[in-house]
């Protein structure tokens, strides 16, 4: 197997963008090849991740990002799954270059929703889930997060004042994000008097809607030796899944696919929850941020609300958890969001990250889902 | 294989037509085709009471489009009794947690344009 670098990051800002999703996409698509310091005609394949393009009249988008960027005669894909199409894009553009077929491989994310409005959105979404049983029976994704979290609460006595403080946390790290789409300071109370979305969720416990792009150049180590200093190496990768339905798992607060996905790269970077520096975890909810951190095994199963309000989890804390402002702060253009969250690690780890730099670190964790944790990816970089 | 149909009429008369594998017994709803627990492709039918209790649930304010007129609902997934089995449907009548604390004894009713439907035993 090659080893694979990321050699170069660009993001759009998320948020509400009037662009097209092409351009958005094609916009972070510039960036990355120039972050790079590459030429287009130097990318041999285009892996493209986004959910709606149907709500901006264009999928697939591959062929058309290709030839905008004077390359069309390149093969490309577009991958869906839901929320977490990024991540899970990310690996197979990863996959294929460690195998030997690509130097240097194109991953593009994209979402452009928010000009269809809240009930479009909220109905839309509910398709990526096991629509017979939830969505076909009026759940909604932010209730199926609140059916976590009001399990979670009972079972390990936490209260929404512990939710609201995951909230707080991330908007803190995305206030110092230039491109978040919420750069807000908001308090404990403000999340509490917010909204009531699906209770015991709150408007401010939900990430929004995101228009955005984010895109990476993957290559073999020997390319990115050939091109650049500054690229970081994937040193983990792993997929797991988990029964689509939230009914069909035995324990609601709990996410098998982020378990089996999590097992899998730390196995084969070789490294323990432990050696993590810093990690962009799915929080979609601020339910979801405990979860996924015990999941990830950070901390034990319900022990990560005594660690947020320690705050371990803030930035430069024991471990910083979502130093970009998370889904929650960041936003959520969910095609984009895996990518985005390896354009972070990338800034982190090559000293692009400003004010928001997690001090020494050198190692970063990636982790991303689709749906309720029905499919998964979780990665792993280091610094070189 | 059996229909969602049948599945549906079931339902509507309070009952859950659910898979049990014959080899491991491991108990499934309708739409499997493998069992999630031995593998094996062999199933036969078995009709269950449909109550249970409440494991999780959520109250929606924000509905997906149809359900605007049925605001606040709960959203439910029910552990049905003398079985590992979870089912989920839509429960209407419910404002506040105080009217459903984890663990209340519930039943499907019936299935309509809502779903699975869901009431208090």
């Amino acid at each position: 197997m090659e080893k694979v670098c990321v050699l170069g990051a660009g993001s759009t800002k998320y948020g509400k963008l009037d662009d097209s999703i092409t351009d958005i996409a094609l916009q972070a698509s510039v960036d990355a090849i120039e972050s790079a310091g590459i030429e287009p005609k130097e990318i041999q394949a285009g892996y493209i991740s986004n959910v709606f393009g149907i709500a901006d009249k264009q999928v697939h988008l591959g062929p058309v990002i290709m030839s905008n960027l004077g390359i069309p005669e390149v093969p490309s894909l577009s991958i869906e799954s839901a929320c977490g199409s990024g991540s899970v894009s990310f690996r197979e553009a990863f996959a294929n270059v460690a195998a030997g077929f690509y130097d240097a491989v194109l991953a593009t994310g994209v979402e452009k929703v928010t000009h269809t409005g809240t009930e479009w959105t909220t109905t839309y979404f509910s398709y990526c889930s096991d629509f017979f049983y939830e969505g076909g029976a009026g759940a909604s994704f932010p209730g199926l997060f609140a059916s976590m979290a009001r399990a979670y609460l009972a079972e390990f006595k936490a209260t929404e004042e512990d939710l609201a403080m995951v909230a707080v946390k991330n908007h803190d790290n995305g206030l110092l994000n230039p491109k978040a789409h919420l750069r807000k300071k908001i308090t404990v109370d403000d999340v509490l008097k917010s909204a009531v979305v699906a209770s015991p969720l709150k408007l401010y416990d939900c990430c929004p809607f995101s228009d955005g792009a984010s895109s990476v150049i993957l290559c073999s180590e020997k390319f990115a030796k050939a091109h650049s200093k500054n690229y970081i190496q994937v040193i983990g990768s792993g997929r797991g899944g988990s029964p689509a339905a939230l009914q069909g798992r035995d324990h609601i607060t709990t996410i098998p696919s982020t378990k089996i996905a999590a097992q899998a790269a730390y196995k084969m970077a070789g490294i323990t929850p432990k050696d993590i520096d810093f990690a962009e975890v799915h929080d979609c909810f601020t339910i979801a941020e405990l979860v996924d951190s015990e999941d990830l095994g950070f901390f034990e199963k319900g022990k990560a609300v005594e660690a947020v309000r320690q705050g371990r989890t803030k930035l430069n804390g024991d471990i910083s958890i979502n130093p970009s402002g998370g889904l929650k702060s960041k936003g959520h253009p969910i095609g984009a969001t895996g990518i985005g969250q390896v354009a972070e690690v990338f800034d982190q780890l090559t000293g692009k990250a400003g004010e928001r730099t997690v001090r020494d670190a050198q190692i970063g964790l990636t982790h991303n889902f689709g749906a309720t944790g029905a499919s998964c990816a979780v990665h792993i970089f280091k610094s070189v | 294989m059996l229909s969602k149909e049948e599945f549906i009429n079931n339902a509507k008369i309070g009952k859950i037509l659910a898979r049990k594998c014959t080899k491991c017994g491991h108990l499934h709803l309708v739409t499997t085709y493998f069992c999630q627990n031995c593998g094996n492709k062999g199933f036969e039918n078995v009709i269950i009471d449909g109550k249970g209790t409440v494991v999780t649930y959520t109250i929606i304010t924000v509905p997906p489009d149809g359900y605007e007129k049925y605001v606040p609902y709960a959203w439910v997934v029910m552990k049905v009794d003398n079985s590992e089995l979870r089912i989920s449907g839509f429960m209407g009548g419910i404002k506040s947690p105080a009217d459903l604390p984890l663990g209340t004894k519930i039943k499907i009713t019936d299935h309509d344009e809502r779903g699975i439907i869901i009431g208090k035993q």
